[in-house]
């Protein structure tokens, strides 16, 4: 079962365990340069409004209601990350999907869940996702674009402008598989801490309505080799939620309420000397990254070959403030930064 | 039995404030005081929604309880049952025996569709 509580999405599982429960919540955040180098990971500046769609149909296109679940808005060429929290420590294994082409794989969306190759994040060894999975270690922003337009992930693996929005899906690890873990570790090791991954201060720095997300510039980010035997899964006890992402130009008419302003850019976020942060897990392996998605141009390139200006700046920038965060090693699942 | 709880309120609040007095209360809601004095001894009918919710938020009560005891919904109560009467009609009947904490447990779930 998943809820809306305040802007996070909160699935639950109590048929499996009371323990069993994540929050996922899509964080705003700064574009990253898409200029060839490798960033390291920018802050959270808050989530983004969620509302069900149910409660704006008679506004909103009929194939948004026929898919149900929630909506955010976002400004054409705006960054977002997902924050994965297991507030118990109970496991999850979920699948993060744009335009249902999988986001680890490049691959068209498939129920359950594959190791040849990994097709999900674990959590709670995995607190982030902050883009498509090109290269081991490295990913390209998740940022949003007119659907249609052609630079959306979707688009260019599948030829189709049909989806776009995010998909997510959770599966909780068996109870017998959890009651098995609890007992293995010691108690105080089982409550992970929220990982800080924000701005000191939140920097505020065509409008058709459906939008979809695109490659941005690259970011150091692993993501991490499920170790748990496939089978501790419960693969009967899934729920999945489409996440549609309107125009923030459209937001307003069709809700009433204004969108979230314009995040800064990195160039005036950085000048600001404000944090970015390198995230390390010590005794965890990365997965491969994936061919599909390494094929896909970014925004940039595509608008270059295209003739277009899609992002608004593309600044080259040079943080000075980077805050370490660190996941102690041997499997112990206590987060600790370290600044 | 509205005329008691708002007099009994009144005179509790009294004891520590003598701004409470039946004139004082009157003049901050904008009745006469003969008027709230009847309204307390249940010999006048209920006044209007208006003046029940200045009072109530004059005793520090609950509108929607006073506005119970008065025989009264309140108007954007009313307003939500007229737009789906029959669907409110049943809930609240479903729920009318329902204990507070299995109310408080109830959860509206994220939707999923088809895609």
């Amino acid at each position: 079962m998943i809820e809306l509580r305040g802007d996070s999405l909160v699935f639950s599982f109590p048929e499996v365990h009371p323990d069993a429960r994540l929050e996922v919540d899509l964080q705003r955040t700064l574009r990253i340069p898409d200029d060839g180098r490798n960033h390291a990971l920018p802050p959270g500046l808050g989530s983004f409004p969620l509302r069900h769609v149910d409660d704006h149909a008679a506004r909103l296109p009929a194939e948004w209601v026929r898919r149900g679940g929630v909506m955010l808005p976002m400004y054409q060429a705006e960054a977002l990350w997902i924050r994965f929290r297991s507030p118990t420590g109970y496991p999850f294994a979920v699948k993060v999907a744009t335009g249902k082409i999988n986001a680890v794989t490049g691959e068209p969306w498939r129920e359950g869940l594959n190791r040849g190759p990994q097709d999900y994040v674990a959590v709670p060894g995995q607190p982030w996702l902050d883009g498509y999975v090109v290269e081991k270690g490295f990913i390209r922003q998740f940022v949003a674009m007119p659907l249609g337009a052609g630079y959306t992930a979707e688009e260019q693996v599948t030829g189709a402008a049909e989806h776009g929005g995010l998909q997510v899906m959770a599966l909780p690890l068996k109870r017998e598989a959890w009651e098995r873990l609890v007992a293995e570790r010691a108690e105080q090791a089982r409550k992970a801490p929220p990982m800080p991954r924000f701005a000191a201060a939140a920097a505020p720095a065509s409008a058709s309505m459906a939008m979809g997300l695109g490659a941005g510039g690259r970011m150091k980010q692993e993501i991490y080799r499920d170790t748990m035997p496939l089978e501790d899964w419960d693969l009967r006890a899934s729920s999945r939620c489409f996440v549609h992402i309107a125009n923030s130009l459209v937001w307003r008419s069709v809700t009433g309420t204004e969108p979230p302003t314009v995040p800064p850019t990195a160039e005036e976020y950085t000048r600001a000397g404000l944090p970015w942060f390198d995230y390390y897990a010590e005794g965890r392996t990365a997965v491969e990254g994936s061919g599909i998605l390494a094929a896909i141009k970014s925004v940039l390139t595509l608008g270059k070959e295209k003739g277009d200006v899609p992002l608004p700046e593309n600044v080259p920038v040079e943080p000075v403030h980077v805050v370490p965060l660190h996941e102690k090693p041997a499997g112990a699942t206590v987060h600790e930064e370290v600044f | 039995m509205l005329g008691d709880f708002l007099r009994e309120r009144r005179e509790a609040l009294r004891e520590g404030d003598r701004r409470y007095s039946l004139r004082q209360v009157a003049q901050r809601v904008g009745v006469e005081p003969s008027f709230l004095s009847k309204v307390e001894r249940g010999e006048s009918p209920p006044p209007s929604e208006d003046t029940l919710r200045r009072l109530a938020g004059e005793l520090a009560l609950d509108a929607d309880t006073v506005l119970a005891l008065a025989g009264k919904v309140s108007s954007d109560l009313q307003e939500v049952i007229r737009r789906r009467p029959m669907l409110f009609a049943a809930l609240i009947r479903e729920l009318k025996d329902l204990p507070d904490q299995a109310v408080l447990r109830l959860v509206r779930e994220v939707r999923d569709g088809d895609w």
